[in-house]
């Protein structure tokens, strides 16, 4: 071999060294996820009873329940009703944190507000964004009370983290060719900012806000779970008896959250493919 | 009318794209600026309606000293004179018609423009643009659905629509194929020959130049090296200003 | 749609903006959902919420800050457990998607009858939140971190394999046609032409999906299954200054999991 070719090949990377302590690494997260306190092994056996109970009742659909009717009901107890119901919460929480997300991406990106003020606003989003949604959920309703109102400031504070952040990005990567021929033609900022920044991003923003929404309707019918309202509540309500649960009750409204959130899943994909 | 006083330009980093430049441009030329990148033809172009800032001399547009602008009256300055970028620069999403009325949005408040309203005459000057463009029947399609040479051309309806005494343009056909290019640059020449306006123009290719513009402008280095009628030009000034014979290409081949 | 009527003579039709039936149907949308929410206005109590936060998050019933960091302290055991949950579930979920990700992709193996419902069932198990799967999982196999595990793994299982059928659908082909044009057989063209492709983002998603999970799994001791939300469940009635300190706590533990994973994700780039 010539030298050129010996000193490269003396020189070449010595992957496998990382990839064996990456290897390892893992090797040793499993290891401790499997081996620590409290995994009560046995439970499972019983487990498969259970099972075979739930599965049984379970797709035993109390269809009065589901739509409200029969019994003295009606159509403002039926789980349709708060399907309905978690819907409206999120699509009004939704756009509230849209609305509200719209300044703080303008205050978290760099091309607006320079370098060192982006990131104040990026840590401001950042500490709304990590505060978890459930916790903020739980605080709201132990002071607002169990109306819609707590479930619609839940997500609509959550949403301004999560969507505040990518519209900041969306601001950075534009393309910023339109904006130099607004300055050429002696548009003021409020003119640029109307004609150069907003037609560029408003489809991207349109769908990130739609995905959003998608998100936070799952998020919704949890929050029923911790008591703050929305189809959460009657599922939690049909399990408190770990005993011996309600799954009748938990099956009905287990296809309602299932259909609600397949549909809108559905939805928001085909609309947001028409938006780009 | 614009004039250059001893123009410098220096840069934070020290690059002096501009040396000690005396021009004067009357209205209704066809002037064409021509020479290396880096050469300083944009640093000049882009001078004479402050997108630059220069650091010394004085660049006066009929006796307006532009480097003294700010704020209002450096934007009522930029709306009389209408820019063509290489790139074309449309607000891609929206329609042709629109972009072009971007032109007028300095001749209105703040607050009108906000919501879209322009005053009838100015939609019909919109259209009139478009159609001295011979594109008027694409002013509702979505400016990024168009060629090319089609958005250059909506580039101009929108300078036109600003009713300008001047059009800088920066390497406006350079993204273009060669059969559009000339489109293009008789579409300047009408705009120069019908409407009086003057034409100032930064040029890749040399042998487009010397067809189209009467009066070259050869850079090299910040400096100005020919200032005279096109018909003046031959190899030994080519030589003078490129510091080199012509790179091929920089000759676009045109008859 | 409106007629410009240029003075040279010709006219322009401006075509009807779809804008304006959106909107109003939009608006008629958002007036109609304002219907079914009852709003009770004056159950409202602003004020009820500023006595929650001052309880939560100063010291109650006689206790010291020393008192309240010290407790901080002693959730060393549910920090590791709610990891554990995370870890477990991750790891399990993630890996079982892949077999189940390379079958469904129609481009692997073409039988429709198979990846459309495989699809489906993939699709129902990450759009179910993990919190649900959690309270079923509870009512079944009782408390303790298993149902966690469970709930996470079946998450962790459904996104993943979606996000890996996709990766697989659009991945592209023609280093495995090189390959196979010298002379590989199909195993080792896939093995260095498209494993090589997926491998990276498979670890990538992995990471980005632990991420998400640790903020899921924080609470779902709430539920029952052990970790950060078992401690918030058996405060909230009597020991509210608990509760805050444990919120700090599970918002640091994100924050740090957060800018970690960010971190070994901009490394792998």
């Amino acid at each position: 071999m010539n030298e050129r070719v010996q000193t490269t090949f003396a020189k070449r990377p010595r992957t496998w060294i990382a990839n064996l302590i990456l290897t390892l690494c893992i090797v040793g997260l499993v290891v401790y996820s499997f081996t620590g306190s409290q995994i009560n092994y046995n439970s499972l056996a019983q487990a498969g009873i259970k099972f075979n109970t739930m599965i049984n009742e379970i797709v035993d659909i109390n269809w009065g329940y589901f739509f409200g009717y029969g019994d003295g009901a009606s159509f403002n107890d039926g789980i349709v009703f708060k399907m309905l119901e978690t819907i409206a919460m999120t699509l009004f929480g939704t756009l509230i944190g849209a609305v509200l997300a719209l300044p703080f991406g303008f205050l978290a990106s760099e091309n607006v507000v320079g370098k060192k003020w982006c990131k104040v606003g990026e840590t401001i989003l950042v500490l709304i964004r990590v505060f978890p949604e459930l916790i903020l959920a739980f605080i709201l309703v132990k002071g607002l009370g169990m109306t819609p109102l707590t479930v619609i400031f839940t997500i609509g504070i959550h949403s301004i983290g999560m969507l505040g952040k990518l519209f900041a990005e969306s601001i950075d990567n534009m393309d910023r060719s339109s904006l130099e021929a607004l300055d050429s033609v002696g548009a003021n900022a409020w003119q640029k900012v109307r004609y150069g920044i907003i037609p560029n991003i408003m489809p991207e923003l349109t769908s990130v806000t739609l995905y959003r929404f998608d998100i936070n309707l799952r998020s919704a019918t949890i929050f029923g779970l911790v008591g703050a309202g929305g189809i959460g509540l009657p599922l939690s309500l049909a399990l408190t008896n770990t005993a011996d649960p309600a799954w009748e009750m938990a099956g009905t409204v287990l296809l309602a959250i299932v259909i609600m959130v397949l549909v809108v899943d559905f939805l928001s994909g085909y609309l947001r493919k028409k938006l780009v | 009318m614009i004039r250059f006083i001893d123009v410098v330009k220096t840069y934070p980093n020290g690059v002096q794209a501009l040396k000690g430049v005396n021009l004067t441009i009357n209205d209704g030329e066809f002037v064409a600026i021509i020479g290396l990148s880096g050469a300083g033809k944009s640093t000049l172009l882009r001078s004479i309606n402050k997108m630059h800032s220069i650091t010394s001399g004085q660049v006066l547009v009929d006796d307006v000293d532009v480097g003294q602008l700010k704020g209002k009256q450096l934007r009522m300055l930029r709306r009389s004179i209408g820019m063509i970028f290489q790139s074309f620069n449309l607000v891609k999403r929206m329609s042709v018609f629109n972009n072009v009325l971007t032109g007028r949005v300095a001749y209105h408040p703040t607050f009108k423009t906000l919501f879209g309203i322009f005053p009838k005459e100015d939609k019909i000057l919109a259209l009139e643009s478009l159609d001295t463009m011979g594109i008027l029947e694409k002013a509702f399609t979505r400016a990024d659905q168009l060629s090319g040479g089609q958005q250059q051309r909506v580039a101009l309806a929108r300078s036109l629509a600003q009713k300008p005494k001047v059009i800088l343009a920066d390497e406006p056909v350079a993204s273009l194929d060669p059969i559009t290019t000339v489109q293009v640059m008789n579409d300047f020449t009408k705009v120069n020959r019908d409407f009086g306006i003057t034409i100032v123009a930064n040029m890749h290719h040399v042998d487009l130049a010397l067809k189209y513009a009467k009066r070259i402008i050869g850079i090299r280095d910040g400096v100005v090296v020919f200032d005279g009628p096109s018909s003046e030009i031959n190899d030994d000034i080519l030589v003078q200003i490129y510091g080199r014979s012509l790179a091929h290409n920089e000759i676009l081949g045109v008859e | 749609m409106q007629v410009y009527r240029l003075p040279n003579g010709k006219t322009v039709k401006k075509p009807f903006n779809r804008f304006w039936i959106v909107l109003p149907l939009f608006v008629a949308l958002c007036v109609g959902m304002a219907f079914v929410i009852p709003i009770n206005w004056s159950n409202i109590r602003f004020a009820e919420l500023l006595v929650i936060l001052r309880k939560m998050f100063t010291p109650q019933n006689n206790r010291t800050w020393g008192d309240y960091f010290a407790f901080m302290l002693t959730l060393g055991d549910e920090i590791a457990d709610t990891l554990q949950m995370s870890f477990a579930g991750t790891l399990i979920g993630c890996f079982l998607a892949v077999p189940v990700a390379i079958i469904s992709a129609s481009n692997v193996v073409k039988l429709k009858w198979l990846s459309v419902p495989v699809k489906f069932f993939l699709n129902l198990m990450r759009t179910i939140p993990t919190l649900m799967w959690t309270a079923l999982a509870v009512a079944l196999v009782g408390f303790g971190i298993l149902p966690g595990i469970a709930a996470i793994a079946l998450f962790s299982f459904g996104i993943m394999g979606k996000m890996l059928y996709e990766a697989i659908e659009t991945v592209d082909m023609n280093p495995f046609e090189a390959l196979e044009s010298v002379g590989a057989n199909k195993v080792g063209a896939f093995r260095y032409a498209i494993f090589s492709q997926i491998f990276p983002i498979f670890i990538s998603y992995t990471i980005y999906i632990f991420e998400i999970n640790i903020r899921a799994s924080a609470m779902l001791g709430y539920v029952g299954a052990g970790g950060l939300g078992t401690v918030i469940k058996n405060n909230v009635m009597y020991a509210y200054d608990r509760v805050g300190a444990t919120v700090i706590v599970m918002f640091v533990m994100i924050l740090v999991i957060q800018l970690l994973s960010n971190f070994v994700r901009r490394k792998l780039q």
